[in-house]
């Protein structure tokens, strides 16, 4: 329903887009406009002392990258038909992934050419047992309007680099696994709608406060909606003060720890002290919250970027449970053994 | 595996709709491709811990020596979701364990496929939820 949802919403928010430009004639209509219109179109409930209810427990569900891919590149929205039959195939693709099926049955490299990427667990151990959501949005950045992450040259080296040992090493200290290996953090924003385990996120208000607890690694944000300034500690996940603009709860976050030093599997969820992060977050249904993140950081990016990432609201009675992600995590003996060994056999055979 | 999730997402064409991949590491830091090993034992343990299960089996050899071998699997919480509980893998059954060795060497792999002795593979040719109903009884044997 809710892809069908989507698909209709996407009709509807081109017939909104096509009025407003009848009504506001020389207005600047950007590819994202259609996006934009989407969050009028429901209004939530609201908490009993006000507030719009954001209460839930979420998950990203939806199939779109977070760059726009290169075959894709003058892309940015994919035509109802090819919508439909992206669906078709994660519909068919999901009934193959319960049944056990492998390998491109199930949307993974094909077999034959590796037994890993992708491949390296069959599907009961991956599969949450919903299908993704089929967007007609190419790529969760909607700004630049390209789709690709602005880095500066420095950060985009440090990305190919990242890319280059991500899995690979070297492992010389528990320090050089990235911060998700190490069970500390995949970043704030990467927290909402990343994660080993399918991003489970708790929203919880309380009068002045809003609260999210972040399944992966037991991290929590409690962030006040009471109009305080911002204080002056720096901390990794920074410093937040909400508030609301209509029914849209906008989370300004600035004063993070420099931790661009740390490994990361990806260059753009590290913070640094010059980062300045814009959240906003919009029920656009009764299912899904539109997570928008704008992020300014001229230590990483040459630009302002923003991404619109819808999460979807898992039934009610969906609970979160307990991480310990250090206490289990037997990863990380086990990689750096396995780099040890992998020297050594390196030596040998010289 | 952010990063396998954007190579596959890459590869649209021949990919239509990418499977994010339920790890918190990278696989080849742990385990070898080149390793791939078959074992068949019997169920000592099964520790339910985040961020990966682990399944500690008994292996009998040829020579009638057994080793005691720990295999790698999802997160509990995301097993749990799929309706694997304590029931689902009891101390005494029989499985067969296709996977990758550890890059040490070790008696450690990841379990790729998971087979009952009955030929089921562990969850699957079920519904609902995913749960296995039947193959898991330890006098199966």
């Amino acid at each position: 329903m809710n892809r069908r949802y989507v698909v209709s919403l996407g009709v509807l928010a081109t017939a909104i887009v096509i009025l407003a430009l009848a009504l506001a004639p020389g207005a600047a209509q950007a590819p994202t406009a259609a996006k934009t219109a989407a969050p009028t179109a429901w209004t939530p409930s609201r908490t009993p002392w006000g507030d719009p209810d954001l209460q839930g427990v979420y998950r990203y569900e939806a199939a779109i990258p977070l760059e726009r891919p290169a075959n894709l590149a003058d892309t940015p929205f994919l035509t109802d038909e090819e919508v439909a039959r992206r669906d078709q195939a994660e519909q068919e693709q999901e009934a193959k992934r319960l049944a056990g099926g492998e390998g491109v049955d199930v949307g993974r490299q094909p077999l034959s050419e590796s037994p890993i990427r992708g491949n390296e667990y069959n599907s009961f151990w991956q599969d949450h047992g919903r299908p993704r959501q089929i967007h007609n949005r190419t790529s969760l950045i909607v700004d630049p309007p390209d789709g690709k992450l602005p880095y500066t040259p420095d950060a985009r080296k440090a990305e190919a680099r990242s890319a280059a040992r991500y899995g690979i090493g070297p492992y010389e200290s528990f320090l050089d696994p990235d911060t998700g290996e190490r069970c500390l953090t995949d970043g704030v924003t990467a927290l909402m709608w990343q994660g080993p385990n399918g991003g489970h996120n708790r929203i919880m208000q309380s009068p002045g406060y809003v609260t999210i607890l972040h399944e992966e690694y037991r991290d929590r944000r409690i962030i006040p909606v009471d109009g305080r300034a911002h204080g002056s500690i720096r901390q990794w996940f920074g410093d937040a003060v909400g508030r609301w603009e209509g029914s849209t709860l906008v989370v300004d976050t600035v004063n993070f720890l420099d931790k661009t030093h740390y490994e990361w599997a990806n260059v753009w969820t590290r913070p640094s002290e010059t980062l300045h992060l814009v959240e906003r977050f919009t029920r656009v249904d009764a299912d899904t919250i539109e997570y928008e993140i704008t992020i300014e950081d001229p230590t990483t990016f040459a630009r302002p970027w923003k991404a619109a990432i819808p999460i979807t609201r898992l039934p009610d009675g969906t609970q979160i449970y307990e991480y310990a992600c250090h206490e289990g995590n037997y990863a990380m003996p086990n990689l750096l053994s396995g780099a040890r060994a992998q020297a050594q056999a390196g030596e040998e055979g010289r | 595996m952010r990063t396998m999730l954007a190579i596959l997402l890459a590869g649209a064409g021949l990919v239509l709709t990418a499977v994010p991949v339920a790890a918190h590491h990278a696989f080849a830091a742990e385990f070898d491709a080149r390793k791939p090993i078959k074992l068949r034992g019997t169920v000592v343990k099964m520790e339910w811990i985040n961020p990966h299960s682990w399944i500690h089996i008994d292996v009998k050899r040829p020579d009638g020596k057994v080793e005691r071998w720990m295999i790698e699997g999802g997160p509990p919480n995301a097993l749990y979701r799929r309706g694997f509980t304590k029931d689902s893998l009891p101390v005494g059954t029989d499985i067969l364990v296709e996977g990758f060795r550890a890059k040490d060497g070790s008696n450690r792999g990841n379990g790729r496929d998971l087979t009952f002795s009955n030929g089921k593979k562990l969850f699957l040719g079920s519904s609902g939820t995913g749960a296995p109903r039947d193959g898991q009884n330890s006098t199966d044997r």
